[in-house]
């Protein structure tokens, strides 16, 4: 297994094409389709969020990435599906009820996708029944996210409403704090993209 | 009574109006615009740092213009003089005048971007809060010709769209009309920009009861937080808003 340091770089400086171009090559010479993605692209994600955690990135630097990322993605998801490969966890995003500010949203829904997870975007506008439905889909994670203070009382009414789902439930957004994590029960909150992903991690027992 | 004022500016007008009707002796004090933008800690500082100095004087109550705004109030203390702020999320329920209005209004008309003489006219963000501002931190006010010099003309067009679109997701402009318009300018421009984004347009008419109440001092508990002195304002998650924090 080795990493590929023009696909790595590509990813990380958001160059879409470059990393398009050098996975199709790759593939073509028969490399490892999981090799690619393991050993050169996610590595690459998981840099662009420590250096965001570090301040020495920033938000449009974390999306451009995740575009690239997914670049890379659409060629190999296919190729991955017929190697067998195995997602390291599924998860569930969407902002809550009322609430159609979505940037934060997407961009968390990009890095979990970059750290190798199967993300179902919910998309905007979640009531219960829609974060239900992921979870009867097979959703170990749901990721609730608010904008306002308007619309995050919701995330209570979601977590009441799944009850014992099985799945873990964290939350984030502008107004949300770890201290209405605990008065609601929810599982965990993260305030950025990076830490989410590490939250989602430690919800499945992938990371402590 | 004697009471002191600390209005957010955006209430300009309405405040303008109802300050010439109130019995009451009121001193006034206008913040910029904005400050729900930046972190909430400087929005916060700045307020109390206006509580404090009013404090200083002989006050019946201190009235705030504000609502939770994004949690900018939440850890206010009031020193030697009582708070009163209008249970409310932000200055939509006061245009509203009504908490419970602006909710129903908010769930039945999703995705609406409110206007008034105050939004229109006083939109422009301080060249001071612009530095501190989240948005403009996070890249959202970055122009089309900045974003193509520093990430390229085919992630600028991703980025224009993905960050730094601000009407990304809503497609309507609704005009309060709070009865203090000089005249239909401010209607027409509300009127002008959602046609120019083609987005719906609708005029709805304003209430002033709640900045009424609060200038005039009928403060009841249903609407209006009264934060004794020591106290601090806190956020409760409920159809309340606000609640009172004695911790010290």
């Amino acid at each position: 297994m080795a990493k590929n340091e023009a696909l790595y770089e590509a990813v990380l400086k958001g160059k879409r094409k470059d990393v398009s171009s050098i996975v199709n090559e790759l593939v073509a010479a028969g490399t490892n389709v999981e090799e690619i993605l393991m050993e050169s692209m996610i590595p690459a994600m998981a840099e662009i969020g420590d250096r965001f955690s570090r301040n020495e990135a920033y938000v449009p630097e974390m999306l451009i990435a995740a575009r690239a990322m997914q670049a890379g993605l659409d060629i190999l998801d296919p190729l991955l599906q017929e190697a067998g490969h195995e997602p390291i966890g599924k998860v569930a995003i969407g902002t809550v009820k009322g609430d159609l500010h979505d940037i934060g949203k997407n961009l968390v829904a990009m890095m979990l996708k970059g750290a190798g997870f199967e993300v179902m975007d919910l998309g905007v506008d979640c009531d219960v029944d829609k974060y239900k439905e992921a979870v009867d889909g097979g959703a170990q994670v749901i990721l609730l996210s608010a904008l306002l203070t308007t619309t995050m009382p919701y995330m209570k009414e979601v977590i009441e409403g799944l009850g014992n789902c099985g799945a873990k439930i964290l939350i984030g957004g502008a107004p949300v704090t770890q201290e209405y994590a605990d008065e609601i029960g929810a599982d965990g909150y993260s305030d950025d993209a990076n830490t989410a992903v590490k939250s989602a991690k430690i919800a499945l027992g992938l990371a402590a | 009574m004697k009471f002191k004022l600390i209005s957010c500016e955006i209430f300009f007008r309405e405040m303008e109006f109802l300050l010439e009707q109130s019995p009451h002796a009121i001193d006034v004090e206008f913040l910029q615009k904005g400050l729900h933008d930046i972190p909430t800690e400087e929005m916060l500082k700045r307020l109390q740092a206006q509580v404090d100095k009013a404090s200083e004087q002989d006050y019946d109550a201190i009235l705030l213009g504000y609502g939770l705004c994004n949690n900018g109030l939440v850890g206010l203390r009031a020193r030697g003089v009582q708070l009163i702020l209008p249970r409310a999320h932000d200055c939509i329920t006061l245009f509203f005048g009504s908490r419970k209005k602006y909710q129903a209004y908010f769930d039945a008309n999703l995705g609406t971007y409110f206007l008034t003489t105050g939004w229109i006219e006083r939109d422009e963000v301080a060249e001071e809060l612009k530095e501190l501002s989240i948005p403009n931190q996070l890249g959202m006010d970055m122009t089309y010709e900045q974003l193509v010099e520093k990430y390229g003309e085919d992630n600028a067009e991703f980025l224009k769209e993905e960050l730094c679109d601000r009407g990304k997701n809503y497609s309507q402009i609704t005009f309060i009309e709070m009865g203090v318009e000089p005249d239909d300018r401010f209607e027409k421009i509300a009127r002008e920009e959602a046609a120019s984004k083609q987005w719906n347009y609708e005029k709805v008419a304003g209430d002033l009861t709640l900045i009424r109440c609060l200038l005039n001092g009928n403060w009841n508990p249903e609407d209006f937080l009264v934060v004794p002195p020591g106290a601090k304002i806190s956020a409760d998650h409920t159809e309340q808003i606000v609640t009172i924090n004695t911790d010290t």
